[in-house]
């Protein structure tokens, strides 16, 4: 059983999604992501296990080698394609309440600004360590996120920016999202953003690359 | 090469004439061990784009008025530059603003990949079109550095809005000085440019000007995709 999650852990890891994936090389013939998962499920191993102990610890992993520039983007998004290998068993489970998420993150780029490769990295790594995420795209403004919160109850918010003079939007949002309710946790990131800029908006939490955000989700859910 | 008005100049790029290897994508966004696995995509993605006709670029050269207290002006528009792009633009006799774009075709096709959920591919795709922008406004900018040196004059590195303190904002006095849906490009009320894989900018251009090969220490966005790259 154990070696099975190991297994799951390790194929998230290294990106291999299925049998038939050709990546990583090393791998290439072996079951993947899709396949061990499966196999998981009907030895007994229960979703919520599967998710914690094998998926999200591979997912894990390629966050930290990610924030030590042991892997690069796309890396990691073959590991996100293999966790969503995986997690496409899982989801009946969740969808039947068999097995839970962590929370609700609530996701977006800021007004005025377009990019979202880090975004949608964020995106991954968050939903792959166990939360839902709810995507609002880019040229966010601040009262599409105050409407999902509203309907999410509970839901941590995201703001990314990477142009330096979207900053400013950003500090706008946070301080229209506090307005409206100041118990919202507010989190920021992006390529200009710093601890400094953070604590001047009155954002809850800066975090340098995705797995920061993970973290933090998880200090705020235990 | 197509000359709008006696400033103006307009180019329109195939994507072969703009020599992009997987080189280049590796250059501006690293892809560990998959360099091997991605070549032929990415060689038969770019041979799906030879057709494409909106990779364009051009400029407008005018002259230079003030620039001080971090600000420069044109044409009698004022443009909020701030500190630092103004500082390295101070000595310049005359302007090149620039708009550049690799139209809307790359960006569509990473769109189409995502959504597919071929995550790596879309990626590919996207960093794709921001070499194919890059290099197109290279080879403008290369064909003009040309026409400079032989009247004596050089150029600084090309700023844009949105990076060093310069808002985005100021995007709209830019395309103000061109023509309307200049190289196909368009600004919305959020002064963001579309095709999204597009570029605006400015460059000094002087007697007394210089390029910068260490700007990057300057500037604040420490994640930034361009960082320490040798071109931009």
């Amino acid at each position: 059983m154990e070696e099975l999650l190991e297994k799951i852990a390790a194929c998230v890891d290294t990106g291999k999604i299925d049998a038939k994936s050709p990546y990583p090389p090393t791998m290439k013939g072996q079951d993947g992501a899709d396949e061990l998962t499966k196999q998981a499920l009907d030895a007994g191993v229960s979703p919520a296990d599967i998710l914690e102990k094998g998926l999200m610890v591979g997912m894990e992993i390629v966050g930290n080698k990610f924030r030590e520039n042991k892997v690069f983007v796309p890396q990691v998004l073959m590991s996100a394609k293999a966790m969503g290998a995986g997690m496409e068993h899982l989801k009946p489970f969740f969808a039947s309440g068999a097995a839970e998420r962590k929370g609700t993150f609530i996701l977006g780029t800021v007004e005025g600004d377009l990019h979202d490769i880090g975004k949608n990295l964020v995106s991954m790594m968050v939903e792959g360590n166990g939360y839902e995420v709810i995507d609002l795209g880019t040229d966010v403004k601040a009262e599409d996120f105050i409407a999902t919160a509203e309907k999410n109850p509970g839901s941590v918010i995201g703001l990314s920016a990477l142009l330096t003079t979207t900053m400013g939007n950003m500090e706008k949002i946070v301080k229209t999202i506090k307005e409206k309710d100041s118990n919202i946790k507010v989190c920021i990131g992006g390529a200009p953003v710093n601890q400094e800029f953070c604590e001047k908006i009155g954002a809850d939490s800066f975090n340098a690359d995705p797995q920061g955000v993970v973290e933090y989700l998880n200090a705020l859910a235990s | 090469m197509e000359i709008v008005a006696n400033n103006i100049k307009e180019y329109c790029f195939s994507i072969n004439d703009l020599n992009i290897t997987i080189e280049d994508l590796e250059e501006l966004a690293p892809m560990g061990d998959m360099i091997e696995m991605y070549r032929d995509f990415l060689n038969s993605e770019i041979q799906k784009l030879s057709s494409v006709k909106s990779i364009k670029g051009g400029y407008v050269f005018v002259e230079a008025q003030e620039a001080e207290k971090g600000k420069i002006r044109t044409n009698n528009i004022t443009f909020d530059t701030g500190k630092l792009i103004t500082a390295y633009l101070k000595r310049s006799s005359h302007y090149v603003f620039f708009i550049c774009t690799a139209g809307n075709e790359v960006s569509s096709r990473s769109k189409e990949l995502m959504n597919a959920g071929e995550l790596v591919e879309g990626y590919f795709l996207d960093t794709l079109g921001s070499v194919m922008v890059e290099k197109a406004m290279d080879q403008i900018q290369n064909e003009l550095n040309a026409e400079l040196k032989k009247i004596g004059l050089s150029n600084t590195n090309r700023y844009s809005p949105g990076y060093c303190d310069w808002d985005v904002a100021e995007q709209s006095k830019l395309f103000s000085l061109f023509p309307q849906q200049f190289a196909g490009v368009t600004i919305n009320e959020s002064c963001l440019m579309h095709p999204v894989k597009s570029v605006s900018g400015i460059m000094g251009i002087g007697t007394d000007v210089k390029y910068n090969d260490h700007v990057c220490i300057e500037c604040n966005s420490t994640n930034c995709i361009y960082r320490d790259k040798k071109k931009h």
